[in-house]
């Protein structure tokens, strides 16, 4: 089953392999308990659930989903990174010699 | 007179649309970014705070049924989109309610948004996410009627399409919640 427009395959398929994926992505998060392995376990499941559930990157040329997508990225990347980076730098110049 | 025939703007009004609100959608996880990035910056002590696996679960599930909505819709099946769209609705009520709950013993037990900056922007954030369900939510209702009636056409498709992917999109938000705020809470700040 295809969205012509998009040449996305709107079936029940890629629905279900996201969901079980998803839903065994969270649980590993639940029981793992606090460690910076969650991070890597829910950008695993926001990108499962992109390309499965919302296309990214399967649309037909031009790829604008998949370029906005990116630029999105940059953009989170910058914004989150950018806000830590200088936020430690200030707490380290404020130390107390 | 004779004029130059022009491009016909409503012929791709489908996938103009769907593009368009695909841009929406990307620039309000820009926003959604910027409430997580205050966040971390102000999460400077461990919080632990109850897991709320079951309401993620549930949220999960409400974007699962969402998207086979969206199948059934391109299948004209009306009967399966307004089920299946109705089940996402009872879905995200409920998910609602567990977020009201959850944020109430949040403030019962003095820890509202009013405490200190970390738990106004926790309040914030939550809160946004909240009212992008209400929203949702409120989408749903509005959109089933004009289904019930005329069934599938060009423009409830086109509009079904976009409401599918709006509770797939609050779901892709609520996995960084869960992950940031309720599974890395009790991690000390920085």
């Amino acid at each position: 089953m295809l969205d012509i427009e998009h040449k996305w395959n709107v079936g029940v398929w890629p629905l279900v392999v996201g969901y079980v994926l998803s839903a065994a992505l969270t649980l590993g998060a639940y029981f793992i308990g606090s460690s910076l392995w969650i991070f890597v376990l829910a950008g695993t499941q926001a990108l499962v659930q992109a390309v499965l559930f919302l296309h990214v990157g399967l649309e037909s040329k031009p790829h604008w989903y998949l370029i906005s997508f990116l630029f999105l990225l940059l953009v989170v990347v910058v914004v989150i990174g950018g806000s830590l980076w200088i936020m430690y730098n200030l707490n380290y110049q404020m130390m107390p010699m | 007179m004779m004029h130059e025939p022009l491009p016909d703007a409503h012929q791709d009004a489908y996938s103009k649309t769907v593009f368009g609100f695909w841009v929406y959608l990307l620039t309000d996880f820009m926003m959604f970014a910027t409430l997580f990035a205050a966040y971390v910056v102000l999460h400077t002590k461990p919080i632990v705070l109850e897991k709320p696996l079951a309401q993620t679960l549930i949220l999960l599930t409400a974007s699962f049924t969402a998207g086979l909505a969206g199948t059934m819709a391109h299948r004209k099946n009306r009967l399966g989109t307004v089920g299946l769209f109705g089940l996402t609705f009872v879905l995200g009520t409920v998910f609602l309610w567990m977020m009201w709950v959850d944020l109430g013993r949040l403030v019962s037990a003095g820890q509202g948004w009013n405490t200190n900056a970390m738990m106004s922007a926790l309040f914030t954030l939550l809160g946004t996410h909240g009212v992008h369900v209400v929203f949702a939510l409120l989408w749903t209702l509005v959109l089933l009627v004009p289904v019930c009636v005329e069934g599938i056409t060009l423009v409830t498709l086109r509009r079904l399409t976009c409401l599918r992917m709006f509770w797939q999109f609050i779901n892709v938000v609520w996995v960084f919640i869960f992950s940031i705020v309720y599974l890395m809470g009790a991690y000390a700040g920085h």
